[in-house]
């Protein structure tokens, strides 16, 4: 009896141990799509590998990929001409700019490693995105197909807003990625705090102005009043921000009961705090990048 | 026996639970296996076939657009469209590629012509902000609408659908002349009516929109939907979704359009027979009620307006209305001060005509003398242009009103077109 048992005992084990034998490795060869998209390379993915990928390690997809956008909106792909005209203005006037102030550890460090490129705007109810941003990693650029220099074909100094809006749009989403690798202190947003606004489609740029801020989007909430204050003042430069300031200068309180010098202390004292800031946890003269920065971006331009 | 009973059952759970299931008998290989295998068949297909593709897209909203595509086996594919005389006639190169999405897909990934008709900014298509013309660039190829010499497309977004078929080398020889621009020939034709005859014998007034064409009924409107049509480009002419009843004759399409810049008529071949398009000064049935209606239309309305002021040999707001500081719509205003009504241009400030437009009897026609008064006054700078919107509205011989949309008065729209010069016409919306 007891041979039975054992007979049992050694052929389940055996069975066990044979059942679950895997008979052979997985086919894996067929997986299409397996390590991404894969295309015939052509003179822009080398321009790209060369000019942002081997020196930063930076990835830009121009070509379309609908898992990378918003799956609710319709939007177009970049024009092939459009994408190293917008990739090579970025690289001067804001990774040069960058490096050159704070060197390029820095940069490699705190740079977000992938740009989406897409050819329109996102058109949402009133308004329209011109770039988003995830995670410190993924920024989204818009409307790449009316992107035009000085020296392209068609370029007229109506573009020149384009221009300046798209490098608005990558350093403000740059300032919220410096913002969430150390954070700006609560006391920048202080005096700000009771004007803030969720609202802030419905409040006039003069309105918003009028409260002490740099444009209509900063008075949405703290973290944005700051990534506005930070690109504002970078690729408009210092000489726009002292005029903006100093034509505060109404007499009737505001409906917030404002003054038009509170206001204006308001906007010194987030300028004071950027400057500190950039200096405390970056190590970087914020006017000198101001002025880097708009010299860079006027040389695109004029 | 309990503990046996056990065991017993312990193994026969234990080879039963790690019984293999062989897929093998319902498909011969793997998922993946069978996708790189249709994605290369795909791809093959495309890129193997020298004279390229024809594409007829039919957008979500209804609008149909043809495409010659050439495909190549890296990755590039060159383009022309008939969204306009540019895209018909220059080759524009731009990447494509097959991906597994949810089912084995065709993406142009790079913008081109086909990219224009999904543009939701404002301005490119003609389309609402934020969704262009309702359209697609991302497909899934649609294996119940595919033959040997076709492939079927499905819009991954919107769902709109392209049939690709493969060209014959006629075909290639047609898209590398510019022949896709034939159709558009067709604007060659300034007036508001154009007049199709088929055969000398069969004849009917057409007037086209944008992407829309529509014959004139009995009584000289445009209102009668089984006259109304979608147009699309063809090589060298046009093809109709519906097709159209032309006096005894059906005409789903016009072929072998060739434009005689002396007589100023095109020829062409319509249902295989001969057949002549020309201008129309009279139109064939002019719509005798149409002025009475459209004034009670316009006072119904309180006012009525037009966005773009007039058009005249072929050119919008020939008389540069929108060029005008602030310019927002021109309005007619009718009894804004009896006895006078106001045609007024509504820009930074208000200004026009002040007049009384009489109806002679039986003509179908609404004339707009001059009263010598006016409303408003003109600034400086658009001087010129006032002075010809004047002399146009002051047109002694008047204007046919031409109902264009009909329901509601702020569905209304009425086309008021120039008896004098039939190329000049205003449109009229609530």
């Amino acid at each position: 009896m007891k041979l039975v048992k054992n007979i049992f005992v050694a052929s389940l084990v055996v069975v066990a141990v044979s059942s679950c034998r895997k008979e052979d490795a997985l086919n894996l060869e067929d997986i299409p799509g397996l390590g991404g998209d894969t295309w015939v390379k052509g003179p822009i993915d080398k321009w790209i590998y060369d000019s942002l990928t081997v020196p930063f390690n930076i990835a830009a997809k121009y070509k379309w990929d609908q898992s990378e956008l918003e799956q609710d909106k319709t939007l177009v792909p970049p024009k092939e001409e459009s994408v190293i005209p917008v990739l090579g203005s970025i690289k001067k006037a804001w990774i040069n700019t960058y490096i050159a102030e704070a060197g390029v550890p820095f940069f490699k460090l705190i740079s977000p490693k992938f740009l989406v490129l897409v050819g329109s705007g996102s058109y949402n109810r009133g308004s329209i995105t011109l770039g988003t941003a995830e995670g410190g990693r993924k920024v989204v650029l818009y409307q790449i197909n009316s992107f035009r220099v000085k020296g392209m074909p068609g370029y007229v100094p109506a573009d020149t807003t384009t221009v300046i809006e798209m490098f608005h749009v990558i350093q403000h989403e740059f300032a919220h990625i410096l913002d969430q690798n150390v954070k700006v202190p609560v006391s920048f947003g202080g005096p700000s705090a009771n004007s803030y606004t969720s609202d802030w489609l419905n409040v006039t740029p003069t309105e918003a102005k009028n409260e002490g801020f740099i444009t209509q989007y900063a008075i949405s909430g703290k973290d944005d009043d700051w990534a506005e204050m930070v690109s504002i003042m970078l690729v408009y430069g210092k000489a726009y921000f002292d005029n903006y300031v100093n034509s505060i200068t109404y007499t009737t309180p505001t409906a917030n009961g404002t003054t038009s010098t509170q206001a204006r202390n308001r906007l010194r004292q987030k300028e004071a705090s950027v400057v500190t800031y950039f200096k405390q946890a970056w190590n970087i003269d914020f006017y000198s990048l101001q002025n880097r920065t708009k010299t860079a971006i006027n040389a695109l331009l004029y | 026996m309990k503990k046996y009973l056990i065991l017993v059952s312990a193994l026969v759970i234990t080879i039963a639970s790690c019984r293999k299931v062989d897929d093998s008998s319902v498909f011969d290989k793997s998922a993946d296996q069978r996708l790189t295998a249709a994605l290369n068949a795909y791809q093959s297909k495309l890129s193997g076939e020298k004279n390229g593709w024809k594409g007829m897209l039919t957008t979500r909203t209804g609008g149909i657009y043809t495409f010659y595509f050439q495909f190549n086996d890296s990755n590039r594919v060159k383009m022309l469209s008939s969204f306009d005389s540019l895209s018909a006639v220059t080759i524009k190169e731009s990447s494509y590629r097959l991906k597994a999405l949810q089912q084995p897909s065709l993406l142009f990934d790079t913008y081109s012509y086909i990219h224009v008709l999904a543009d939701p900014t404002p301005g490119i298509n003609g389309g609402a902000a934020g969704t262009g013309l309702v359209s697609d660039f991302e497909f899934y190829f649609d294996d119940s609408t595919t033959t040997a010499d076709q492939i079927g497309l499905v819009g991954r977004f919107n769902g709109s659908k392209m049939v690709l078929t493969r060209n014959t080398a006629a075909d290639f020889t047609a898209f590398n002349t510019g022949q896709l621009a034939g159709g558009l020939m067709v604007n060659k034709i300034l007036t508001y009516f154009k007049r199709v005859v088929i055969n000398g014998t069969d004849s009917a007034d057409l007037h086209t929109g944008r992407a829309t064409v529509a014959l004139a009924d009995a009584t000289g409107n445009l209102l009668d939907a089984t006259k109304q049509s979608t147009y699309y480009l063809t090589l060298g002419g046009l093809g109709f979704s519906k097709p159209l009843t032309v006096g005894t004759k059906t005409m789903s399409g016009i072929t072998n359009m060739s434009y005689n810049a002396v007589t100023g008529f095109i020829t062409a071949t319509i249902g295989g027979q001969p057949a002549v398009i020309k201008p129309v000064a009279v139109p064939a049935k002019v719509d005798l009620t149409s002025p009475a209606r459209w004034y009670t239309w316009t006072k119904n309305s309180i006012y009525v307006g037009s966005l773009d002021g007039f058009h005249q040999q072929g050119v919008d707001d020939a008389f540069g209305v929108k060029t005008l500081a602030g310019y927002s719509f021109t309005q007619y205003y009718p009894v804004a001060s009896p006895p006078y009504d106001a045609v007024r241009i509504i820009a930074s400030t208000a200004y026009g005509p002040a007049i009384t437009p009489s109806f002679p009897a039986n003509t179908g026609r609404v004339v707009f003398p001059n009263s010598g008064f006016q409303f408003g006054t003109p600034p400086a700078a658009a001087a010129t242009v006032y002075a010809k919107f004047r002399t146009q509205l002051f047109q002694a011989q008047g204007y046919y009103l031409v109902q264009t949309a009909t329901g509601g008065d702020d569905v209304t729209t009425y086309d008021m077109v120039s008896v004098a010069d039939a190329t000049t016409w205003i449109s009229w919306e609530y």
